[in-house]
Formats: C-alpha cells, sequence, structure tokens
C-alpha cells in the first residue's frame, strides 16, 4: 500500500492550466477592458490601501492559514496562491457578463477585482474543507465549478430578490462552507474515520498556521467594512468588527482552556475560534449601533464553535459521511449562519413598530439566507460527483495529506 | 570580522550622517504615496524569499536588513546629488520610494552572491553598487527619458547583471558539484514562501509608486495585478511539464511566479490593456521556469557564474523581456495615437 505511486499530473494539469490561461487571454482580448476613470475623487475614496488589506488576507492569511497539517504545507501555501490567480480571473469574467456587462463590453477596475478577491474566499474555505485529499487539478475545477455557482447565487440574491451588494457578499463564508462540506461528502473513504498518521499537526506547522490567523484576525475589520459605500456605516463596521473579533479571541482561549482536562490550550481553538467574530459580523457589522451588541455576537459565535469542534463534531461528521479537515463547518459555516440569523433579528427589532412595512424586506433576507445554503448544497454535491471522474486521476487514499504527491524534494528535504 | 565589520560600519554610518547634516533638508510639499507597501517588499519580501537555504536564513534576513538599511541611506544621497536645489537635497516620501528602489537592485545583486560572501564585503558592494545604480538611473530616466515606470531595466536587469558579474569572480572550481550547504529543507522553503507571497501582493504598489498620474497609478496597479495573476498559471502549468514525473518544484513557485511583476515593470502604466498585461505575465513566467530549469545549469558549468537564487530567471530575462515589452508598447501607443480613428472598437 505504502509503496503506491501516485498518478502523474503532468499533462493533465499543465494543459487544463494553460489552456484556461490561454482562454483568459483570449475572453479578455474580445471583451474586457478598463473603465475609462471618469472621476479621480472615485479612485481616492476608494482606497487602495483596502483593497491589499483584502488581497493581503485572501493570499496571505489563508494561504498560511491552512499549513496546520505537518506533512502539507507547501501545497496549502502554493494551491492557494495558484487558485487565487486563476479564480479571480474567472470570477471578473463570470461577474462581469452577470452584473456589469454593458454594451458587450466588461469594464473592470479595482472594485471589480476586489469584488473577484472576495469571492475567491469561498474556494479557499471549500479547499481548507478538502485540505490534503484532493489533487491540484481538481482543485482547479473545484474553483472553477464554485466561482461560478457563487456568482449565479449573489446574482439572484441582488438582482431578483434584491438584497444589498454587501451583505449577498458576506454569504460567501456560508456558501463557501457547506459547498466545501458537500464536495467532502464525495472524498470520505472509510479509511479516514480514523485519524490518518499524517493527519495532524506538529508544532512548527500549528505555529505556521498561526500567522496565517493572526493575518486574518488583524484584517478583518477592513473584509467586513471594505464593499461598505456609507462613510458612517463604513467606521461603524471597522469598529464592530474590531471588538467583536478581539472578544472572540478572549473566548476562544477561555473556553479552550475550560473544555481540556489538563486546563491547557488547544492549538485548534486558538486558530479557529479566534476568527468566529469576525465571520458572524459579517453581515450586520454596519448596522449594530452599540458594541456591546457586536460583542455579544463575537462571544456567541466563538462559543458555539469551541463547543462545536469539542462536543458535536466527533459525532455529527462520521454520521453524515464528511470529513471536514480544517473544520471549516465551525470557524465558517456555523458563525456565518449566526451572523445572517443575527442580521434578520436585529432587523426585525429596529423596525418593531412599523414591522407590517419592513416585514417584507426582512423575510426576503431570510430567504436570501436559506437560498444560499440550498444553492451551495446543491451545487457542492453536483461539483463533487465531477470531481470523483477518473480524468483528474485522483490521488490515493494512502497519499492524502502529503507534499510528496505533488512536489520535487531535493534530497529528501530534511526535517519532513 | 569583529574588527573589521564595525570599524566599516561603523565609519560608513558616520560618513553618512555627516553627508546627511551638510546636504539633506525635509521638503515641505507633502504627497500622498504608498510608500509601506513598497517597503515590506525590501525588508519582509526580498529578506525571507533568500530564506529557502536550509543553514542561511539567519544572514539571509539579517545581511538582507543590514545592506537594505545602509543602502537607503546612501541612495538618499546618491539620487539626491543629481537632483540638487542650491546645494541642498529635498528629501520627501518620493525620495524615500525611491532609495527602496535603490536597494532592491541591491539586493537583487545579493541573490545572486547569497552564502558566498561576508557582511564587510556585502557593505561594500552595496557602496559600489548604489553609486553607480544611480548614475545610471540618472543616465536612462533622465537623460534618455526612458519608459520604465516600474523599474524593470533600471532596477531588475541591471541588479540582476551586476550580481551575475560579481558571482563569476567568486567562482569556485570547487563548488563545481554543488555544496553540500546548497539545498533547501521543508522549512526553508516555506519560510520562503512568506517572502514571496509579500512580494506578489504588494508589486502593484512597487510598480505604481512613482506614476505620477492617478489614471496612470491606477493602469499601472491592474496591470501589474493581472500580470502577474496570468504568471502564476504558466509557472505552475510549466513547473509540471517539465519534470519527468509532473511533479511541482518549489523553487519554481517561489521565484517565477513574480516574473510577471518585473516584466510588466516597464510598461504597466501604458493603456496596454489587460490582455497584454496577461500576455506579458504569461510570457514572462515561462521563460523564467525555462531558465531555472536549463539556463541556470548552463551559467554554472560552462560560464562559471553560480547563481544561487537565480536571479538571473527572475530579474534579468523578465527585465529584459519588459524592456522590449516596453519598446513594442510605446511603439504602438506612438502608432495608434496617429491611427485610433481607423482601428477597430476593442483598441480604443
Amino acid at each position: 500500500m505504502a509503496s503506491e505511486y501516485p498518478p502523474s499530473l503532468q499533462s493533465c494539469l499543465s494543459l487544463l492550466v494553460l489552456f484556461l490561461e490561454t482562454a483568459f487571454i483570449l475572453i479578455f482580448y474580445f471583451f474586457v477592458s478598463y473603465e475609462v476613470p471618469s472621476s479621480l475623487e472615485y479612485f481616492h475614496n476608494y482606497s487602495y490601501s483596502a483593497f491589499q488589506d483584502v488581497n493581503v488576507m485572501v493570499v496571505f492569511g489563508f494561504g498560511f492559514f491552512l499549513t496546520f497539517l505537518k506533512r502539507y504545507r507547501l501545497s496549502s501555501v502554493g494551491f492557494t496562491l495558484l487558485i487565487t490567480a486563476l479564480g479571480v480571473q474567472w470570477a471578473l469574467i463570470v461577474e462581469g457578463f452577470l452584473f456589469y456587462f454593458s454594451s458587450g463590453k466588461v469594464n473592470i477596475n479595482l472594485d471589480s477585482i476586489l469584488r473577484g478577491t472576495l469571492s475567491i474566499t469561498a474556494v479557499h474555505i471549500s479547499a481548507g474543507a478538502l485540505l490534503g485529499k484532493v489533487n491540484p487539478v481538481q482543485l482547479t475545477c473545484m474553483a472553477m465549478m464554485e466561482v461560478t455557482a457563487f456568482a449565479v447565487d449573489r446574482w439572484i440574491i441582488t438582482d431578483i430578490l434584491k438584497v444589498e451588494s454587501h451583505v449577498s457578499m458576506m454569504h460567501v463564508h456560508i456558501f463557501g462552507a457547506y459547498f466545501g462540506l458537500v464536495v467532502s461528502g464525495w472524498f470520505c473513504p472509510p479509511l479516514l474515520k480514523n485519524k490518518f498518521e499524517k493527519e495532524k499537526s506538529g508544532r512548527l506547522s500549528d505555529l505556521f498556521s498561526m500567522i496565517g490567523t493572526l493575518f486574518l484576525w488583524m484584517f478583518w475589520p477592513t473584509f467586513n467594512s471594505v464593499l461598505l459605500s456609507d462613510d458612517v456605516e463604513k467606521r461603524k463596521a471597522i469598529y464592530n468588527t474590531y471588538y467583536a473579533i478581539a472578544v472572540s479571541a478572549v473566548t476562544a482561549f477561555a473556553l479552550s482552556a475550560a473544555s481540556n482536562r489538563n486546563g491547557k490550550f488547544d492549538m485548534v481553538h486558538v486558530r479557529t475560534a479566534t476568527l468566529a467574530g469576525g465571520v458572524a459580523l459579517g453581515f450586520s457589522a454596519g448596522t449594530i449601533s452599540h458594541p456591546c451588541v457586536a460583542m455579544t455576537l463575537g462571544l456567541l459565535a466563538s462559543t458555539i464553535a469551541v463547543l462545536w469542534s469539542r462536543c458535536v463534531q466527533m459525532h455529527w461528521n462520521p454520521a453524515l459521511k464528511i470529513h471536514d479537515t480544517c473544520g471549516v463547518h465551525y470557524t465558517f459555516g456555523l458563525p456565518g449562519l449566526l451572523g445572517g440569523i443575527a442580521h434578520v433579528i436585529l432587523a426585525v427589532y429596529n423596525n418593531w413598530d412599523n414591522l407590517s412595512m419592513e416585514g417584507y424586506s426582512i423575510l426576503i433576507e431570510v430567504g436570501a439566507l436559506s437560498f444560499t445554503v440550498v444553492m451551495a448544497l446543491g451545487t457542492g454535491f453536483f461539483a463533487g460527483f465531477l470531481l470523483t471522474c477518473k480524468l483528474w486521476k485522483a490521488p490515493p487514499v494512502s497519499k492524502y495529506f502529503d507534499d510528496q504527491a505533488y512536489w520535487e524534494f531535493p534530497n529528501l528535504a530534511v526535517g519532513f | 570580522m569583529r574588527i573589521k565589520l564595525p570599524i566599516l560600519a561603523i565609519f560608513l554610518e558616520v560618513v553618512t550622517i555627516v553627508l546627511f547634516g551638510v546636504f539633506v533638508r525635509y521638503d515641505t510639499q507633502n504627497n500622498t504615496l504608498d510608500f509601506q507597501d513598497v517597503h515590506v517588499m525590501i525588508f519582509v519580501g526580498f529578506g525571507f524569499l533568500m530564506t529557502f537555504l536550509k543553514k542561511y536564513g539567519f544572514s539571509s534576513v539579517g545581511i538582507n536588513l543590514l545592506i537594505a538599511a545602509f543602502g537607503l541611506q546612501w541612495g538618499t544621497l546618491l539620487q539626491g546629488f543629481w537632483h540638487m536645489h542650491q546645494g541642498e537635497i529635498k528629501v520627501n516620501i518620493k525620495s524615500m520610494i525611491n532609495a527602496d528602489f535603490s536597494t532592491a537592485a541591491l539586493l537583487i545583486s545579493f541573490g545572486a552572491v547569497l552564502g558566498k560572501t561576508s557582511p564587510v564585503q556585502m557593505l561594500i558592494m552595496a557602496l559600489m553598487e548604489i553609486t553607480i545604480f544611480a548614475c545610471n538611473e540618472h543616465v536612462v530616466v533622465e537623460i534618455l527619458r526612458a519608459t520604465d515606470i516600474g523599474a524593470s531595466m533600471t532596477i531588475h536587469m541591471f541588479g540582476a547583471y551586476f550580481g551575475l558579474m560579481v558571482a563569476r569572480f567568486l567562482y569556485r572550481p570547487g563548488l563545481k558539484i554543488g555544496h553540500v550547504n546548497e539545498s533547501s529543507s521543508y522549512h526553508s522553503d516555506l519560510f520562503a514562501m512568506v517572502g514571496t507571497l509579500f512580494l506578489w501582493l504588494f508589486w502593484p504598489s512597487f510598480n505604481s509608486a512613482i506614476a505620477e498620474t492617478e489614471g496612470a497609478q491606477h493602469r499601472a496597479i491592474i496591470n501589474t495585478y493581472f500580470s502577474l495573476a496570468a504568471c502564476v498559471l504558466t509557472v505552475f502549468a510549466f513547473s509540471s511539464l517539465l519534470d519527468p514525473r509532473g511533479k511541482l518544484d518549489m523553487v519554481h513557485i517561489q521565484n517565477a511566479t513574480l516574473a510577471g511583476g518585473v516584466a510588466v515593470g516597464s510598461c504597466a502604466d501604458l493603456n496596454i490593456a489587460p490582455f497584454g498585461a496577461m500576455l506579458i505575465g504569461s510570457c514572462a513566467g515561462i521563460i523564467s521556469v525555462v531558465g531555472f530549469k536549463y539556463l541556470t545549469p548552463f551559467f554554472a558549468s560552462v560560464l562559471k557564474i553560480q547563481d544561487t537564487c537565480g536571479v538571473h530567471n527572475l530579474h534579468g530575462l523578465p527585465g529584459l523581456l519588459g524592456g522590449l515589452a516596453g519598446i513594442i508598447a510605446a511603439a504602438v501607443q506612438e502608432a495608434f495615437s496617429v491611427l485610433s480613428p481607423f482601428l477597430p472598437r476593442f483598441f480604443c
């Protein structure tokens, strides 16, 4: 079993990627041009540094966040870069055609690149659930499908259900998490029920993963506020996210120690539950006007994350035959749902007096939320089915969670 | 080194402080340029990019810090001498960015000789290289008025070929079959990725930092972004294609993915349309991977140049490509202003 070689990806990977890049260049040649910067004021308001923050989060933050497996670190970082580069170009094309296709041309600017980068988050979250179990060819295909599915989902939510664009983008965590979970259902051979030796984190790999977590943690206020156009809302979103994510960090430490028999911290919780507050604040960051509400949300999100990973996950995942390597369900999925529900509750509370007037739009929010979940589950199921196809040369189970299947190692690198 | 390094370093610092005292004054006009991004690239990006050697990580980051910190002071002075007003050098954010640029050339050369020099030698090299760099930059940008916004030529090509010639003189026949320490380990590769990602993320800032108008800055950011994105794809494809077992090589991912930013540098602010930037990036990625695969061994065996970091493939060749692309783009733009009424719609 151990001598089983993974299939060579030489022709498969290079042909697919080169084909995609050629296709992108051709599509860009025919349809895409710069937006003529009509007013430079726009460029000023629309700060480049906020775009950079998000970019750092998505490439650097997620890349290192996923390096916690001790033998799969090069792949985590490398494939994150690949998927981002590929996904943003594809997202620009798909979103351009769905949203901004005016007069046979797609105009791009920093704003559209930013939206593309934000929607790639969904792919990274799904890749977290599948971490170590799929090869780069499968990841590339999944990225293409998921970006398309999420763009369609957003288009339906914003154009038909008339939900705000900012809110629809914050569905990204929920979409990514449930899409990834369903796909992971297709890659869960019986062997995986017990933890693999390779599927563990080491001291150093946890440290590398913390680099990613810290970058995500630091820049999350930008993530939640970047799409808001109103200045007051933007500032509120930054404050709220800042406090919520601080509370969730403290809570994660407290509950991690409390739920451990020896009262020690568990790196899994420190890595993941600290971020739950930021995820939960995504929907309503700009509308909450008391820091205490945001902080309560952060507390709840972190509590759910720790408790789920501690108590529920080991019963829930085998029962549903899913295998979630990175724990995206409790890091992104559940806090995202909590945020969505809290958003609805806050809307009801704020509009209590004229509920009959606003009730319809609140119902729409609920509908959009459930639509995203259904869409993620449906398209994820379909995508997972396609990914099991033999054509993609999936790695054998014995080569799961192993860098050696994909990377050239000089002298069988030391310290591996 | 106990005596030489402190004496040299303190001597250089005293000289610099005296020269600053005599010549340098603050500029009163303020401009809002993104300075931090370039600074992060120089110190974190280049520093960690070179930590890939398994036993040379401390020196890579440490000497990088030392020579960059000295280089940017020296660069401020040398570049300032070309723009003196009444015997004074005015410094502002833009001169800080330009000083950082001059250290970029130095750090590229450092990559070529990585692991083969002492800090003392590196300080001397910094002194000389930045002096020549400032003269060369003045000739290219001020006298010849070449279009080189992201400095494909003046920084990347200059730094690479300077470093290669230095490496030629440091050649030791004993190292023909390679040195036992000249390889990477699992962790050092991962540390190098920290540098790569920071460079990759902030390269749009590097190419747009000194753009004159905001329209040009906006174009430079978007062009560089797409060039880098396209470059990543072709690098992964070719890295896998050129390996007999189809495996990816970390060296390519760490270095060649940045070639797109180098190559698009000289024409980033021109109206080359996103697809043009993507074409340049794709070509740069391919050239760079092929260079790492075939050219570096050739250089080491035939030309006796041991290029530790492969700067020729990351900065030299893509810089050359960028120079060519700059010529073509400038020519097209020239032709375009004449012919624009007759061209099909997607050029406009």
